[in-house]
């Protein structure tokens, strides 16, 4: 048996594809032990996970999309938080001597003690900026991107030729498949295993889903409840004139959307997994977890990307024809009901998104994903 | 201007935006990566081949293209063309 530290980030969508590894870890006898933030994994791990606490920074977005938004992300939060995790990481390493570090791509704290410490360590890429090189086109912004992780690297002491800790030389795993990344020569360490999928707990009254109609889900996921409440507003005026054939549940709290039409459930939370065999189609961002999940389900997309990898994500969607991209900012509710009514009518998006969901299952998941990581660690024992 | 981002983004809206030469394409009009290759093929194809906003924008620093205006993308184009051309006008237009 094998000893893991996983070390992630506070944010739903990199730490609930960790959790579901480590449940498959831990049902197969093996030890793993948590870095990070007490106060969100806490709660998450509940009381009897190993938890090597770090402080936290709040992810304060700084700016809206776009480059500047990439560029507030590492300047505001990706570097800083590695800077804030390392010495907590570092003494985790050495107080709990694991065979293998796991590390969130975007947690370098993870990367980094693993390399000063002289450990084997995997990388799990949990989002879809790093994977496939989608901003090949703009060197100098991820030149831009290399010097601050060069900086990084320096202060922690970490200049080792070669070493980047983003990609992990051992093991990468992402959760992802090429029918949506796209087919390409990845290396031989990288393995793709498709979504590592967690259920969110939360209530839903099941009885108010009208079976006649077609169930589309709205949701702009966790992070960007700020700019969520006009996306809705117009969400809402594309589905109201649908009331004979559709039904929308509208996820997050109940004053984005104070006076909803009749046909739109607005709801806290959903127990997202539960629910999407029951959907037709997803109204999204375009995060990876929502995406994977609908595409896991089967069930096409309508994706307005706001910032950060979600331009990748819905271009990764339009591509494999699983879904249609509209402008988030931009958006009138007849533009998106237009996207709304071909995605349910046009049986090739949902033919698309199964195409997906067979390329997820053969992939494995979680599973997949605990035995490349026990492979590793047995042979670094 | 206006006309081009319209035609590469199908917003028609941007039509009567009231742009103007500081209006800038990721800040003020939402504008990612992928509108900007659409800007591109639309400018190369009223334009000319010489027209490559897409190399021109890879060329850019990060503040650069955060920065990136509506002046920016027509004072470029109106340097990739010959000069006796004068300004931004579509190439078909008679001179």
């Amino acid at each position: 048996m094998s000893r893991f530290l996983i070390v992630t980030l506070p944010l739903t969508g990199h730490a609930h594809r960790a959790v579901a590894v480590a449940d498959e870890l831990t049902a197969r006898g093996h030890e793993v032990a948590w870095c990070g933030p007490k106060s969100y994994f806490r709660p998450l791990l509940g009381p009897d996970a190993v938890l090597f606490p770090t402080g936290t920074r709040l992810f304060r977005e700084q700016a809206g999309h776009g480059i500047a938004a990439l560029k507030s992300l590492w300047e505001q939060y990706i570097i800083p938080m590695a800077r804030f995790m390392l010495p907590a990481v570092n003494r985790a390493v050495l107080a709990y001597q694991p065979d293998l570090v796991v590390a969130d791509q975007h947690a370098l704290a993870g990367a980094l003690a693993a390399h000063r410490h002289g450990l084997p360590w995997a990388t799990l890429v949990t989002e879809a900026m790093e994977l496939t090189h989608p901003l090949a086109a703009l060197p100098r912004v991820d030149a831009w991107v290399r010097a601050q992780l060069a900086a990084l690297g320096q202060e922690a002491g970490v200049t080792g030729a070669g070493f980047d800790p983003l990609c992990s030389p051992y093991l990468l795993i992402a959760f992802t498949t090429p029918a949506l990344a796209g087919e390409q020569p990845f290396p031989g360490h990288f393995v793709l295993v498709g979504p590592a999928m967690l259920e969110r707990p939360g209530a839903f009254a099941w009885e108010l889903l009208d079976p006649a109609r077609r169930q589309v889900l709205v949701t702009v996921g966790t992070m960007a409840a700020g700019l969520a409440a006009d996306f809705y507003r117009r969400a809402a005026a594309a589905v109201a004139p649908l009331a004979a054939t559709v039904q929308a549940i509208a996820v997050g709290p109940r004053d984005l959307l104070p006076d909803p039409p009749g046909n739109v459930l607005m709801v806290p939370s959903v127990p997202m997994l539960a629910l999407l065999p029951r959907l037709d189609a997803v109204i999204s961002h375009g995060g990876m977890n929502t995406v994977c999940e609908a595409l896991a389900h089967g069930v096409p997309l309508v994706l307005a990307p706001i910032r950060h990898d979600q331009p990748v994500v819905a271009a990764q969607v339009v591509r494999a024809g699983a879904g249609i991209r509209v402008p988030f900012s931009r958006v009138r509710p007849g533009q998106l009901r237009q996207a709304l009514v071909t995605v349910l009518d046009d049986p090739s998006y949902r033919a698309a998104a199964r195409r997906i969901s067979d390329s997820f299952a053969a992939a494995g998941g979680a599973p997949a994903a605990a035995t490349h990581l026990e492979r590793l660690a047995a042979a670094a024992r | 201007m206006a006309s081009a981002l319209a035609a590469a983004t199908g917003d028609e809206s941007l039509l009567s935006a009231g742009l103007s030469a500081a209006t800038r394409l990721e800040g003020d009009l939402c504008l990612d990566s992928l509108d900007l290759v659409a800007l591109g093929a639309v400018l190369r194809d009223r334009y000319g081949t010489a027209v490559d906003l897409v190399g021109y924008v890879a060329g850019l620093d990060i503040d650069g293209i955060i920065g990136l205006t509506v002046g920016d993308v027509s004072d470029y184009v109106n340097r990739c063309r010959p000069p006796q051309r004068g300004p931004l006008r579509p190439a078909q237009q008679p001179q």
